[in-house]
């Protein structure tokens, strides 16, 4: 079973909830999360992910993160990672991607 | 379409005859159930209409035989029938029926159920002809793979020193291909590399990046580059070839028995573990750099956690895939139930294989979900020469020519290079002297760590000899080492053939002359040799082992000239 994905956006910013489990699964969801309809740039954009709901993460959805920094434009890109249990903060960390995200 | 009709009335059998002649069918009868199945087998009809109530075999049986028989491909049945009760059509559809046709006939009814059975006996024999392409696909992906995987275990094993006497591990595939490598390799100093790397994803992908991986893990250490060097070259490397959602977790460990130091590398893998002779945890070395592929590494990205090796350490190192295995339930093994084994209620030696049989107690036969790795370093059997290694190494050498070489290092190269990998390939490369590239490394690199530590960096050999000044040292001479400005290194190699007696008493070989100075205030000629003996101490090579190398060994001038001869043979 893998997870769902909620999404909010305003002119500025985009917010992607993810819930349950955030692995190989979810990769086209997540996707089409921060691709927007009206295709604008995604650069300059803040995104804010929010992991409250998410019960696993696995490295699939870690390079899942890396693509959405790619197409926010890479060390210009504005992420944050919100609402991290313990462990999921754990497997963040372990990867050390504290250096690529603001972790909250 | 062929049809067969299966009636005891003639008059209907006529009447369906004729309709469907007319509509350009091909017609066959039967007037008893029995008959109906032979002809059947016999003519391989696409549709069947069928009566109930028949002599010698009825509808329903009809029906049930004929679709066991043809239960390869779909023929339709349709009943013909005078009931309209629901529960003799249902008892039709039971029986096997596709569809009904009340009595008496509509032509237009008739008609339009034939074209909709045609519909789906077309429909199902196309399934039928995708599942078939489909398992001969399957059946040729899976011996591409079963090929690919030979291949891919003999280009990532080439040369590899699992069997290493101080090794022990354990790994695990997911699928046909692991996305966990795990190599070993001696350096020509005589250190062991050793690295895992857990890939995104697991199978194919992730093998094809493991390929380059292993490749410069070999290459390098063979070469005597650092596992810092390492890492970079592989970052670098996996940066240009991996699609920007994969990455590889990674950590590298070098074992140095002779100066009882590892070094360890971790990027994005679970703690390394390092248990004493209590079986407790003494050190642990977190992740504390970004995986390999994510992105370009900075200086401080190369750094490496130094650690002073005691005899009774054992390192552990795994892959998350052991920390992240579910039982049945879905629950996670999890770093707890992993570093309770350390309590220090168990025996050091017991621990590998304890954490393994937990490990498969746990899983109690749950499906795996990622590709699993764990590693032991015994530290105390980390001298001990691999087995059969020797054997395998091919000599090939060149004749011996004379040639010279010299370099001189600025404060600047020293910096930001280790020049001596390069140095010793030039040597290999214009000379060959196959199986002494070992000796020649070690001369080569304690000459230039003796120029640069203590005639540049000015440091004194006699702080390692403490434990807490093990450290010290390495931390000293890295400070000292981004500060230095001024000095230079310079080394000059010559080479003189000896032609060998005539008599085939003594072998052909040569004199490498090398000759290592430094720029700085040197020291007293008894002071050198103290130093030089200093290094036989705490986490030295020193001059014992020097001695045994060398033909000759001299230090001139004022303690900054060092002269060494090596005498080879081919």
């Amino acid at each position: 079973m893998s997870g769902t994905i909620n999404v909010s956006r305003n002119d500025k910013e985009t917010t992607i909830s993810v819930k349950g489990r955030f692995n190989f699964e979810m990769h086209s969801q997540f996707r089409a999360a921060y691709q927007s309809d009206s295709g604008d740039e995604n650069q300059g954009r803040r995104f804010v992910i929010d992991l409250a709901g998410t019960e696993y993460i696995d490295s699939s959805a870690l390079g899942m993160l890396l693509l959405l920094r790619e197409e926010a434009g890479a060390n210009e890109s504005d992420i944050e990672i919100i609402n991290t249990r313990p462990e999921i903060r754990k497997i963040l960390e372990t990867a050390n991607f504290q250096r690529l995200f603001k972790i909250a | 379409m062929k049809i067969l009709i299966v009636d005891d009335d003639p008059i209907n059998r006529t009447i369906l005859q004729r309709l469907l002649g007319k509509e350009g069918h091909e017609v066959i009868t039967a007037d008893n159930g029995v008959d109906g199945v032979d002809r059947f087998v016999e003519h391989q009809p696409d549709l069947v209409l069928l009566d109930i109530r028949m002599p010698r075999m009825n509808g329903y049986e009809a029906a049930q035989q004929i679709k066991r028989i043809s239960s390869a491909r779909f023929t339709p049945i349709i009943f013909l029938t005078a009931v309209t009760d629901e529960e003799g059509l249902v008892q039709c559809i039971d029986a096997g029926g596709d569809d009904f046709l009340t009595k008496p006939f509509n032509r237009t009814i008739l008609q339009a159920k034939i074209g909709a059975m045609e519909r789906i006996r077309q429909l199902h024999a196309r399934l039928r002809l995708q599942k078939e392409e489909l398992e001969l696909h399957q059946e040729r992906v899976h011996q591409e793979l079963e090929v690919g995987r030979h291949i891919f275990s003999h280009i990532v094993s080439a040369g590899n020193l699992m069997d290493a006497p101080c090794l022990n591990h354990w790994t695990s595939p997911m699928t046909l291909f692991n996305g966990d490598l795990l190599v070993a390799s001696y350096n020509p100093a005589g250190g062991l590399h050793i690295m895992l790397g857990d890939f995104t994803g697991h199978g194919l992908s992730a093998a094809v990046a493991a390929m380059p991986v292993a490749d410069i893990f070999y290459d390098m250490t063979a070469q005597g580059f650092t596992i810092g060097d390492m890492a970079e070259a592989m970052n670098v490397k996996l940066l240009s070839i991996m699609p920007k959602r994969m990455f590889c977790a990674a950590c590298l460990i070098e074992v140095d028995y002779r100066q009882k130091s590892l070094n360890i590398w971790n990027g994005g893998l679970p703690d390394v573990l390092i248990a004493d002779g209590s079986g407790r945890i003494a050190h642990r070395i977190v992740s504390s750099r970004l995986p390999l592929g994510v992105v370009p590494m900075t200086r401080e990205d190369r750094k490496v956690e130094l650690l002073e090796m005691h005899g009774d350490y054992r390192v552990f190192l795994l892959s998350d895939g052991v920390t992240e295995a579910t039982d049945p339930q879905g629950g996670m093994y999890g770093t707890e139930r992993l570093e309770s084994h350390f309590d220090g209620s168990r025996s050091p030696e017991e621990l590998f294989r304890g954490i393994l049989d937990d490990l498969e107690r746990f899983r109690d036969g749950a499906e795996q979900t990622d590709d699993v790795s764990l590693l032991e370093i015994v530290c105390a059997r980390a001298s001990e020469d691999p087995r059969g290694i020797d054997a395998k190494r091919q000599r090939t050498a060149i004749p011996p020519t004379p040639w010279e070489a010299s370099f001189t290092f600025s404060a600047q190269t020293l910096k930001s290079v280790d020049p001596l990998p390069t140095i010793i390939n030039a040597v290999m490369n214009l000379q060959a002297p196959t199986g002494h590239r070992e000796r020649l490394y070690t001369i080569l690199a304690e000459l230039f760590s003796n120029a640069l530590d203590h005639g540049l960096l000015q440091l004194d050999t006699r702080t390692k000899k403490s434990p807490e000044g093990f450290i010290q040292y390495y931390t000293q001479r890295e400070e000292r080492l981004a500060r230095l400005e001024q000095g230079t290194i310079r080394l000059e190699l010559a080479h003189l053939p000896r032609p060998g007696d005539p008599n085939g008493k003594e072998p052909m070989g040569g004199e490498i002359h090398i000759l290592m100075e430094d720029s700085g205030a040197g020291f007293e000629l008894a002071q050198v040799h103290t130093q030089l003996l200093g290094n036989t101490g705490h986490g030295g090579r020193g001059i014992a082992l020097m001695r045994s190398l060398c033909h000759s060994l001299e230090y001139q001038g004022r303690g900054n000239r060092a002269k060494a001869v090596y005498r080879w043979t081919v």
